[in-house]
């Protein structure tokens, strides 16, 4: 009786270890999935980046935005609302599932014409904020090493952190660590080092909403600890799903505008 | 009187806006005041001020755009221009856009290939800002839209030259003749009529690999030809009396071009690589041949730019080469077979892209002459800015650039957008 015991013991504990080691995610199985997290077909929002400076002065951007997915293309198409320097100005980006460069137009009014721009300066800063273009963009997952460091709680919520590593030398960043809720798979804090290994800046996200049964941030915050500045991005009035048209995401509206 | 009318119309204006807003018309424009000193003897080359007034209302099916601008030179002089003025319909796959407008076309930055439908306003030579360096054109335009691709039709019913430096600008240059001259400008205008207006066509699209057009224009020279006719007289201090060049009789006239073309632009590894050429027909050359009627020769061109948009680092790059080149050259042409120009601009973003740093340059390579522009522009607050610049000319006195050799100037520009 005692050596049955012992066995279904050494048999249960053998089990779920076996289930808790199928169970375990690797830190790249955790950030696909939250590269692969619903987004919903397409999506309109309003973008409020509230630019605040070491002296505590602020500078405010507004811009409507539009996304739609294709399939294998994603196409995004911004139209700039304010300061009035800028009013009027769009930048419309498409980005492909394979590794293709993704494609960038910018519509200067004071030009006339949409300028197809390079795709290559994803590290310069999106309008003066803390945020790069590839912080705003979409990662290629296997753009860098994903590592997972450990669980922890923050805020309350489980979350996995993962560490993900560049596999460019030459990357802005030469670590970022992720906080990812574990019931939603969304990204809630992320740490930036600099080429030198220091932390550069810190992403926390305020708010995630579920809007159509799609998990939307809608309030985030970054803040350049090196430099003392910060951005606030916040988004309004989103909708997901609502149609958008294809036509939106053409030369034409660019032009046109809102 | 002039001056008298255009105030009030500006007051009208300006009056008028806030009842225009209640209307769901949106106003935004900029004031801006623009000072440069000659570096040659201290003068002030210019002194103006400029109120940009646009006006706007957009539909879901229609559309309108008026866009006065007020320039005051100096302290007394004002200059109001309606730079556009238009109404746009829009249906399912076209759009239609009615009355003064400004076109612009091609892939090239600061030159001008295919961009040929707004003539350019050259009263300041070429350093107005490049949204103020062309003049609308009142003119019916069709765009009809497949997939990426648009078909873009105009019709200019009435056809509107280049503008050039009035005699008293420092920017005027005095033509050489080599014998007392007179000017007949009854030949000067073209008459509006259906016959004498000007046709484009253009078809462009965006693609994920290549973005590119073809263009096609029945139009007019922008730039009259001088027609030279000779009066010789005799000398009669020698034996046998010679005949000398007594006068000259210059009647500019403009004259029909057919021009065809296109341009493209695409990315290579983080390069932008751009290319645009026109091939002009019907343009006429100024000629030493005395055989030659009027002093002028036909002759078809090739005009065309290939330019390339890179970064090193944070700092913003492109260059680009020009080449004008006569077909079936004939030596005696005053202008060379080969006219070469490059332009290079540099740009760098800094503190948070409220301090931008830029170089422009022109480069002839014929003369060997420049123009180089450096400015910084300093975004004091959102909508205000405060840019220092100068623009220097140097090289040959006798190249496109190094003739302003007296015309280098610092200069101080204070824009507030709203």
């Amino acid at each position: 009786m005692k050596t049955v015991t012992i066995r279904l013991i050494v048999m249960a504990v053998f089990l779920t270890a076996a289930i808790g080691v199928k169970a375990q995610l690797t830190g790249r199985e955790i950030i696909k999935k939250v590269y692969d997290r619903p987004t919903g077909n397409d999506q309109t929002s309003i973008l409020t980046m509230t630019l605040t400076n070491s002296s505590g002065q602020t500078r405010i951007r507004k811009i409507k935005q539009f996304t739609k997915d294709f399939g294998k293309v994603e196409k995004k198409i911004m139209f700039f609302m304010s300061p009035a320097d800028v009013r009027n100005t769009s930048f419309m980006n498409w980005s492909y599932d394979n590794d293709n460069a993704d494609d960038q137009w910018i519509y200067l009014p004071a030009l006339k014409k949409v300028k197809r721009i390079s795709s290559d300066s994803k590290s310069d800063y999106f309008m003066g904020s803390d945020f790069t273009y590839d912080d705003l963009g979409d990662r290629k997952l296997d753009a860098d090493v994903h590592k997972l460091l450990r669980e922890e709680t923050l805020n309350g919520n489980p979350c996995y952190v993962v560490e993900s590593v560049s596999k460019d030398k030459d990357y802005m960043y030469s670590k970022t660590i992720t906080w990812i809720r574990k019931d939603s798979f969304v990204g809630v804090k992320k740490e930036f080092y600099d080429e030198d290994g220091e932390l550069l800046k810190i992403l926390e996200i305020k708010k995630v909403a579920n809007i159509s049964g799609i998990w939307v941030i809608e309030h985030s915050l970054m803040k350049n600890v090196q430099r003392n500045h910060s951005t606030d991005i916040s988004l309004s009035d989103v909708k997901i799903n609502s149609g958008v048209n294809a036509s939106m995401f053409t030369e034409r509206m660019m032009m046109r505008g809102l | 009187m002039k001056t008298k009318l255009t105030v009030f119309i500006i007051i009208l204006l300006l009056w008028g806006s806030g009842y225009i807003q209640a209307q769901g018309v949106e106003v935004s424009g900029f004031a801006r005041t623009y000072e440069g000193v000659l570096v040659d003897n201290g003068n002030f080359g210019i002194v103006q001020q400029t109120l940009n007034l646009n006006f706007e209302k957009k539909g879901n099916k229609v559309a309108f755009k008026a866009n006065p601008m007020l320039y005051m030179y100096n302290s007394d002089s004002l200059d109001l221009r309606m730079r556009e003025i238009y109404m746009d319909m829009y249906f399912k796959n076209f759009d239609l856009r009615l009355g003064k407008q400004q076109v612009v076309w091609g892939k090239a930055d600061g030159v001008f290939i295919t961009d040929i439908v707004s003539p350019l306003n050259l009263s300041e030579f070429l350093l107005a800002d490049f949204d103020e360096i062309r003049t609308g054109v009142i003119s019916a335009k069709l765009d009809y839209y497949i997939g990426n691709g648009t078909i873009e039709a105009i019709w200019i019913p009435q056809f509107t030259p280049t503008i050039r430096p009035a005699s008293n600008s420092i920017w005027y240059v005095q033509p050489d003749f080599p014998a007392p001259a007179k000017f007949d400008w009854s030949k000067d205008k073209v008459t509006p009529s259906l016959e004498n207006s000007e046709a484009f066509l253009k078809y462009s699209t965006i693609t994920s690999n290549v973005d590119f057009s073809v263009m096609a224009g029945y139009t007019w020279d922008d730039n009259p030809t001088m027609h030279v006719q000779k009066i010789f007289g005799r000398d009669t201090s020698t034996m046998p009396p010679k005949p000398y060049l007594k006068s000259l009789i210059i009647t500019p006239q403009h004259h029909r071009l057919a021009v065809g073309g296109g341009s493209f632009s695409t990315e290579i590894k983080g390069l932008i690589f751009r290319g645009e050429a026109a091939y002009y027909h019907g343009k006429y050359f100024q000629t030493k041949d005395p055989k030659a009627i009027d002093a002028i020769v036909q002759k078809d061109y090739l005009n065309y730019v290939i330019g390339l948009d890179f970064s090193v680092g944070e700092v913003k790059m492109s260059t680009q080469f020009i080449q004008k080149y006569i077909l079936d050259y004939d030596s005696q042409l005053i202008d060379d077979e080969a006219q070469n120009m490059a332009t290079f601009l540099l740009r760098y973003d800094m503190m948070r892209e409220t301090l931008h740093l830029q170089l422009f340059s022109y480069i002839g390579l014929n003369k060997g002459d420049a123009l180089i522009r450096p400015k910084i522009t300093y975004d004091y607050e959102d909508g205000f800015s405060i840019l220092l610049g100068s623009n220097i000319f140097v090289g040959d006195k006798e190249g496109m650039f190094g003739q302003y050799y007296n015309n280098s100037m610092v200069y101080c520009k204070i824009k507030y957008s709203f």
